[in-house]
């Protein structure tokens, strides 16, 4: 009798105990349709100009707080936050708090999961990245209910159109990325090189040979090459590089059809796991963005694969390799064969917000040309998605590779989140993780490739191809 | 007592205690059966995390999913006589690819792990190998951290158990590790572990002329558990340490004295009287702290991410960046499963000692 009390009230603990493990999520039965919150339904396309009544009063009366998810902790939230003071000062009607985001995209979007499935009015505007649209879409508002399709005339086409679901604009384009090749100019002058590597093979023999040239002077912790090799969807975009650039394809083609599985990809991946201890540390497989960079910013790299968000902190005061260095598009098997994958972040609203126009205004005023320009000129060095500004002065002066690189940003090769929604995070997934396979040397690239078009064709099953 | 009640007064007092019991039970069922009951549901359906698509039932399916595993034998690869190739090198057999041996319809099982018997190479496979090497890493990990916590414990509890000046402070400083929150410790033990010479470990090994400076203890497969278990164990011994203590001040000095006094030395009194005694409160310990090391969720996240899971770890994976909240949910149910396993082992050994006093 006793023994079997305990057992039950063990059972009793072990309950609670795993139901905390799940946290909230299974909580909730299967959605029903959202029901979209009262406060919404208040007619779009009127700019928000009801609180002119007291300008100078700081009334907490009527006051819209809204709540900013920001990036994560580093260069650009500095960015974001100097925004911020400067709207709310300029705006004392509209309050916004910015919060740290985490600097993982896949924890981010974990985050707006969880809001989203509870309906929270918690977040109201945040940073979508460019595979997201297809899979947040029905969450966020229609960007053109809130008088964006002039704004917007200005972008990029591809990438409007990419934030544009069933007609519906998500998310605002913001800044654009492209992977790209930073360089030590002093470097290849020192070890007579002309320029920057055209080819994979260049880049290995010329990082081999500063690599060497460093240690031997003294410089214990010098690498030639360092990149992102954690498993996560960073790793997604450079290992999309390496394969595309060797004529392996875009793991998915946009018509829908597997090509990863082909002898071009799978010597991309063996190269890749060929540099490690070599050219580029053994660590590297747990390096995302800001652990490559601060190899590179400490001067400890002679070559650096990274966003353009780099340069301007390279640029900076406390980097050693300020004024040492240069940008360029990355190598490719053969000469011209480069590619960068394509990146970049849009402003979404939530559909759950209680003050919609308010966000979609700060959106508005966040993406705008002026915005765009500053933060492209801040140590961010944000690529802006306005057409115009590249050819500003300004940004021709202090930033110079943007005008330059233009064709890397305008002509990179998407990820293949279109062709695999709604299953494109399970599909970049399967990707890295067989790729961090080869590079932790538990897999050769020819099984990684056989085993990444198996996977695929369960998930998504779709036909498999040459690419 | 009011079970053979034929009173009028034990059964009003039966009454009452059911309506004592009534906001109790009321709040049970809210924040523990109807949470349980919908994750035993969810894990019979295809439901989608925060999407308004359509669920569906699925039976089993996500059961099968999760723990469908096959064994079969690698045969060598043949040169075109038809002989075993040979690495020069090693001197090891040539094996086909296990992907090729593994079957595909009409699901395909993914290899999980190879292993040779005698002189036959087999491979396991899975539906899912990610969430068997999650059971499987958990487990370890739970059996490595209890038993070096329980050694290292036990060491602490008795030093700190003795008298000395100054026992008070020390019993405060050991607890330090235990009150820091598990967020900050992981970060700090990432840092800690950073694959170059930024990292401490790499800089102290270095001196002492391990390895080159650059080991990578998170990417590295062989070094991933250890340095988990590493961490844990620097964290959940204060915690084994203080149970342990616990039961050792209920121990009466008297009889210690008396063994003395009949010429029996330390090492023979702390087997023969302290670990017998302290038998209940280990069990106690264990029960405790094998349960929580199953459940791990925070270090494996927060260090490790993506690049290895544990049981809870997958699980949040799959719901939260998988959005596969059926799928999560019937993980769930089996960690559910293994903690019970484990949890009526436990009571069982337990409730027989407690019968022997």
């Amino acid at each position: 009798m006793k023994r079997r009390y305990l057992a039950m009230m063990g059972l009793l603990i072990i309950f609670a105990m795993v139901l905390a493990a799940c946290g909230g999520g299974p909580a909730t039965p299967a959605p029903a349709a959202p029901a979209q919150p009262a406060a919404q339904e208040a007619t779009p396309t009127t700019a928000p100009a009801q609180q002119e009544a007291a300008p100078a009063a700081p009334a907490a009366e009527g006051v819209i707080n809204l709540t900013w998810v920001g990036p994560g902790p580093g260069a650009e939230f500095e960015l974001r936050k100097e925004q911020v003071e400067r709207w709310n000062a300029a705006n004392p009607d509209i309050q916004v708090r910015l919060i740290e985001g985490p600097v993982s995209a896949t924890d981010r979007i974990g985050l707006y999961l969880q809001a989203f499935q509870a309906q929270s009015t918690d977040i109201d505007i945040m940073q979508i990245d460019v595979i997201w649209p297809g899979d947040l879409a029905e969450h966020l508002i229609d960007f053109y209910e809130y008088g964006a399709a002039e704004a917007v005339a200005g972008d990029f086409p591809a990438i409007v159109e990419n934030n544009t679901v069933d007609g519906r604009l998500v998310g605002l384009p913001w800044f654009t990325d492209g992977g790209l090749l930073y360089y030590r100019t002093d470097l290849l002058e020192k070890y007579g090189f002309d320029g920057p590597p055209a080819t994979w093979d260049e880049l290995e023999q010329m990082a081999q040979t500063i690599q060497d040239g460093e240690r031997a002077e003294g410089n214990q912790d010098f690498w030639g090459f360092v990149w992102q090799g954690a498993p996560y969807e960073g790793l997604t975009c450079d290992a999309l590089e390496w394969i595309y650039s060797s004529g392996g394809g875009t793991i998915v083609s946009h018509d829908k059809v597997i090509t990863i599985n082909n002898d071009a990809a799978a010597a991309a991946l063996d190269r890749a796991y060929g540099w490690i201890g070599k050219i580029s540390p053994p660590g590297v497989t747990s390096f995302m963005e800001e652990e490559s960079r601060r190899v590179w910013h400490g001067g400890n790299a002679a070559f650096m694969r990274n966003w353009p968000y780099a340069y301007g902190l390279s640029e900076g005061a406390d980097s050693a390799v300020a004024g040492k260095f240069d940008a360029t598009a990355l190598p490719g098997a053969e000469p011209g064969m480069s590619a960068a994958t394509l990146g970049g972040w849009q402003v979404g609203v939530s559909k759950y917000s209680r003050n919609p126009e308010a966000a979609a205004k700060l959106a508005l005023w966040l993406t705008s040309v002026e915005e765009q320009k500053a933060q492209a000129l801040a140590p961010s060095s944000l690529i802006p998605t306005k057409v115009e500004l590249y050819s500003d002065p300004d940004i021709a002066a202090q930033r110079p590779f943007m005008p330059k690189l233009l064709p890397v940003f305008t002509s990179a090769v998407a990820r293949p989140s279109t062709a695999t929604a709604p299953q494109y995070n399970e599909t970049s997934n399967v990707f890295f993780s067989n790729v961090f396979e080869v590079l932790t040397g538990r897999m050769s690239g020819a099984d990684a490739v056989a085993t990444i078009e198996l996977d695929l064709q369960d998930l998504l099953g779709f036909e498999v191809g040459a690419p | 007592m009011a079970k053979e009640g034929s009173s009028d007064l034990a059964k009003r007092e039966q009454r009452l205690a059911y309506w004592l019991l009534a906001p109790t039970f009321l709040i049970l069922l809210v924040i523990a059966i109807y949470p349980l009951f919908s994750v035993f549901y969810n894990s019979f359906t295809n439901s989608v995390f925060a999407s308004t698509a359509p669920t569906e039932f699925v039976g089993l399916q996500n059961y099968r999913g999760l723990l469908s595993m096959t064994i079969r034998q690698v045969p060598p690869r043949l040169d075109e006589s038809g002989q075993p190739i040979v690495d020069p090198a090693t001197g090891a057999v040539q094996y086909e690819s296990a992907v090729t041996v593994l079957p595909r319809e009409p699901v395909r099982f993914r290899p999980v792990t190879q292993f040779s018997l005698f002189g036959t190479q087999f491979v396991l496979g899975a539906t899912d190998p990610n969430f068997i090497r999650a059971v499987w890493d958990t487990i370890v990990f739970a059996v490595a951290t209890v038993f070096l916590e329980l050694v290292l414990g036990m060491i602490v509890a008795l030093i700190v158990n003795a008298n000395f000046k100054g026992r008070g402070l020390m019993r405060a400083i050991i607890l330090i590790p235990w009150a820091i929150p598990t967020a900050v410790s992981s970060q700090m033990w990432a840092y800690m572990l950073q694959p170059n010479r930024t990292g401490f470990f790499n800089t102290v090994f270095w001196y002492l002329g391990l390895g080159n400076g650059e080991i990578p203890f998170l990417s590295d497969p062989a070094w991933q558990l250890p340095s988990m278990i590493m961490i844990d164990v620097w964290k959940t011994t204060p915690f084994m340490a203080l149970l342990l203590l616990a039961g050792l001040q209920l121990i009466p000095a008297d009889i210690y004295e008396a063994a003395d006094v009949d010429g029996a030395g330390p090492v023979r009194s702390f087997f023969q009287l302290t670990l017998p005694l302290l038998k209940g409160t280990i069990a106690v310990a264990l029960v405790f702290r094998t349960l929580d090391a199953l459940r791990v969720f925070d270090l494996f996240q927060i260090v490790l991410g993506q690049a290895r899971y544990s049981m809870a770890s997958f699980t949040y994976y799959q719901l939260i960046q998988n959005r596969a909240m059926g799928y999560s949910s019937a993980s769930s149910v089996i960690i559910f499963v293994v903690l019970s396993v484990f949890a009526v082992a436990y009571m069982r050994s337990l409730g027989v000692k407690s019968d022997d006093h």
